[in-house]
């Protein structure tokens, strides 16, 4: 009974594993097609071939780089660093995506300067900003099957010596994988509810309420990171670096995160 | 006689030059208030002809010629252009007092009749003389000059006495003089109420020869003013006062060139004396009316005159944060000094900074004109298409007594987005600034991590999978451990575990050259493989069993009845042939083992 259903799903995944590649492969060259417009100073085709790649369901951080580029070139930078925040998502060391991120960060309106955080919460965020949450997943089965591999061998072999040592490494495994926990569940969050976003519209007024003839409180302009606090209907609650509060339309702000449609 | 020969021959000279102009003859006497003692200076001045016709002597019975006439001629070239004069003289005497009048003079030439003007003259018997007509005399409180040859006559003129507020009134200041040399302006007038702007003043004015009341004079434009009323109502200009250097002549014969070198304004003349005389101006009365309030318009400031304005733009098409200049250009005549140009109504994208002014005034013609600038720099803070719509500009013009409204041009400006490197040079820090002249880096060629659009790790069977790998050799571990120890250390547990094997192995066939031995052989060790078995996973002692013990255990074990019987059926018949005399055949034997393998193996599901 338990060998059927193992052989099933085996058969399933076969089954889906050409679908999957023949996609990527529509992928890849879309991906390359767009670069080819690229290359041809023909950065809006760039652009819809690049976004069409997206559409088919799959991301790396390259395309979304290359994308940031192309609406660069085109003069959105709102657009552009959205994208640019979405490829330092995938390539957190990627030392051209960072620079192309600063760069189209220096041309924005608002210079909002965060006040500053206790150092030990700035090392905590980037530690977790260290990795995707794909990378803390593989490191934390890791340290979760070296301690079970040496566990077992704690468990079945008789050792002469070195049985505290291996103790040792099994308790220090256990703490690795506990503590590896902590920065995937975040990096998780992070990644699955994006609670920050990039202001698209060139300037937008943000409002005390989310309704259209509430009073304005202050304008924030294209390009512009902003923390997401609330949603309501299509009307976001968002929260500048410097503290400051305000309701603005969905459609003028892009989130950055894989979910973002 | 030198002189009068060396003009002769000038004239001469000059008839045959002079072209054939029309005449022109004007009378004119030294003064026209005499008392019957004094004597008079007739003169007739013919101008224009060079040949002069005679002029006879003016017959009246209220005056008597008592000498003359003399004569004098004078030639003057004035641009390349010459012209003729000549002056005759009589001095007469009235016969009487009252108002009298030197009758015209009438002479005939070249077919055609010229008439001198009529002088009327003023005769009294006293020698205190009344001041001359009203606007044109000297104020009362200045002391009248006592000899007739010092007379001087400041008068203020003005075109009109009423007009509207803003208008420009010109205010011309003329003085009508003899003999004078040199004046001196001892204060200016003052214009309560007015934005005034002056002419310049010649150092030289023009001379002129004018008839004032019948009195020959000289006139000098001394000073030209240009009035602005600021408010309404009556206002009044203050007189302007000046000291005059009058000549006077002394005693002795007069030559027909005494004139010509007593002109005030040359050289030293010849045997005369100064004197200084003030003279000054009557104040003038204007009535300033207010501006008409039908049909003024909104935007009206207060310009008067006529004006046109124009606005210009550097560009049609700039960047963002880059400026550009918009101009409105106001010109015209008028009260340049009071317009306002309202400003234009500019989009919040735009930061507007406060307008340069500039203004200039040009007093070189008949009115006061001027240009006014306003100079705008604009910087659009956004892109897009901005629109900078027109002003429209107010004045009233007097003339027509209507105001008028000129719209200015608007524009639509497109704003490009800017060039955002040059821009933004705020609030960086040094590495910023570095960065700014670089570009972005280029592409990725290609992309080796396609991963599922929104991917959630947790969702990833590997992810599970491996985790409950990790899991699974941890337990394995445990059994296996666990199972190894209670084998080393528990008995029945190892005998248990051990009983099929070793049954199996006990469970031999018969083999293929079989012998009685082997028959007793085999059925021995068929029958301890089922007692073994029964007493291994029983857990009872393997020595000395009988069928009775393994029956009791096997009930205790609550096995089925039938199966109890067969095991125990089973157990007798091998007892029973395995100390048989005889052989069993093949078959039999083999049935044997079958059966006991049978029971061996209902057994296992049991037990």
């Amino acid at each position: 009974m338990k060998q059927k259903s193992i052989l099933c799903w085996l058969i399933v995944w076969l089954w889906t594993v050409p679908v999957w590649a023949n996609v990527a492969a529509d992928c890849e060259r879309l991906f390359e097609q767009g670069n080819a417009a690229y290359q041809n100073e023909d950065y809006l085709t760039a652009i819809n071939h690049y976004e069409a790649a997206l559409h088919l369901g799959y991301e790396s951080g390259e395309i979304y780089f290359n994308l940031g580029n192309a609406y660069y070139r085109n003069g959105r930078l709102g657009l552009a660093i959205l994208n640019y925040e979405r490829a330092a998502l995938y390539l957190p060391h990627d030392a051209n995506v960072l620079f192309n991120l600063q760069l189209a960060n220096l041309q924005i309106k608002d210079r909002v300067t965060s006040p500053p955080q206790f150092f030990l919460i700035q090392w905590g965020q980037r530690l977790v900003n260290f990795w995707p949450a794909r990378v803390w997943a593989m490191l934390l089965t890791v340290a979760v099957l070296l301690t079970a591999g040496l566990f077992a061998v704690y468990w079945l072999i008789e050792l002469r010596r070195g049985r505290s040592l291996l103790k040792g490494l099994i308790g220090a495994g256990l703490v690795v994988a506990s503590l590896l926990l902590i920065p995937l569940s975040l990096r998780q969050r992070l990644e699955q509810h994006p609670a920050q976003g990039i202001i698209l519209s060139p300037g937008v007024s943000s409002l005390a309420a989310p309704q259209p003839g509430s009073t304005e409180l202050f304008i924030v302009h294209e390009g512009t990171k902003v923390r997401l606090l609330a949603e309501d209907g299509d009307w976001y609650k968002i929260e500048l670096l410097d503290g400051k509060q305000g309701w603005i339309r969905s459609g003028d702000l892009g989130r950055i995160g894989h979910s973002d449609p | 006689m030198s002189k009068q020969l060396i003009c002769s021959l000038l004239i001469l000279l000059s008839t045959s030059l002079l072209t054939a102009q029309e005449l022109r003859l004007r009378a004119s006497v030294n003064r026209n208030q005499v008392t019957d003692q004094d004597r008079l200076t007739f003169t007739v001045d013919i101008e224009g002809v060079s040949d002069f016709p005679d002029i006879p002597p003016p017959e009246s019975p209220d005056f008597v010629v008592i000498s003359g006439p003399s004569h004098s001629s004078s030639i003057q070239i004035i641009n390349g252009q010459m012209s003729a004069s000549k002056t005759i003289t009589w001095q007469i005497a009235p016969t009487r007092t009252g108002q009298l009048q030197i009758p015209p003079i009438s002479i005939r030439y070249k077919g055609k009749s010229y008439q001198t003007n009529a002088v009327p003259v003023t005769v009294s018997t006293a020698r205190t003389r009344a001041p001359s007509g009203a606007p044109s005399a000297p104020s009362a409180d200045t002391p009248a000059p006592p000899a007739t040859s010092d007379e001087v006559i400041l008068r203020a003129s003005v075109p009109q006495n009423s007009i509207f507020k803003g208008e420009q009134l010109l205010v011309t200041f003329e003085l009508f003089f003899r003999n004078v040399r040199a004046y001196d302006v001892k204060k200016l007038p003052e214009a309560q109420g007015f934005w005034v702007e002056n002419y310049p003043v010649n150092d030289r004015p023009v001379i002129t020869n004018e008839t004032l009341n019948g009195v020959a004079y000289k006139k000098a434009i001394l000073r030209q003013m240009a009035l602005f009323p600021t408010t309404t109502g009556e206002l009044t200009i203050d007189p302007l006062v000046i000291e005059c250097e009058v000549l006077v002549s002394n005693q002795r014969r007069r030559s027909i060139f005494d004139d010509f070198f007593n002109d005030p304004f040359f050289g030293d003349p010849f045997g005369t004396t100064s004197r200084m005389v003030t003279a000054r101006s009557a104040p003038v009365k204007i009535r300033v009316q207010p501006l008409p309030e039908d049909g003024r318009p909104a935007v009206f400031s207060g310009a008067v005159g006529q004006y046109r304005i124009e606005s210009r733009i550097d560009t049609l098409r700039t960047r963002q944060d880059q400026a550009l200049t918009l101009r409105y250009i106001v010109q015209g005549a008028g009260n340049i000094n009071a317009l306002q140009l309202p400003p234009p109504q500019l989009p919040n994208t735009v930061e507007v900074f406060a307008p340069k002014i500039n203004k200039q005034i040009d007093n070189s013609g008949k009115t006061i004109r001027g240009t006014l600038t306003y100079e705008y720099v604009l910087i659009p803070r956004q892109p897009g298409l901005l629109t900078i719509p027109a002003i429209i500009f107010s004045y009233f013009d007097p003339q027509t007594r209507r105001y008028c409204q000129l719209p200015t041009r608007s524009y639509a400006v497109q704003v490009l987005p800017g060039d955002q490197l040059a821009t933004r040079s705020t609030g960086l820090n040094k590495s910023e600034v570095a960065m700014l002249g670089q570009d972005i880096r280029y592409i990725y060629r290609n992309s080796s991590h396609w991963q599922t659009r929104g991917e959630n790790v947790l969702y990833r069977a590997w992810f599970w999978g491996l985790n409950s790998l990790a899991l699974l050799i941890v337990l394995i571990a445990v059994g296996w451990r666990w199972w190894t120890d209670k084998l080393a250390t528990d008995n029945t547990f190892a005998r248990r575990r051990r009983a099929w094997m070793l049954a199996q192995e006990r469970l031999q066939p018969l083999g293929e050259d079989h012998t009685a031995l082997d028959h007793h052989l085999c059925l021995a060790r068929w029958q301890q493989a089922l007692v073994g078995y029964i007493a291994d996973r029983l857990g009872l002692p393997a020595a000395g069993l009988g069928q009775r013990e393994l029956t009791s255990a096997l009930q205790h074990q609550k096995s089925k009845p039938e199966l109890i019987e067969r095991t125990a059926r089973l157990l007798e018949e091998l007892e029973a042939q395995r100390f048989a005399p005889t052989a069993l055949t093949p078959e039999a034997c083999q049935e044997f083992f079958q059966r006991t393998q049978e029971l061996v193996k209902q057994l296992s599901r049991v037990l």
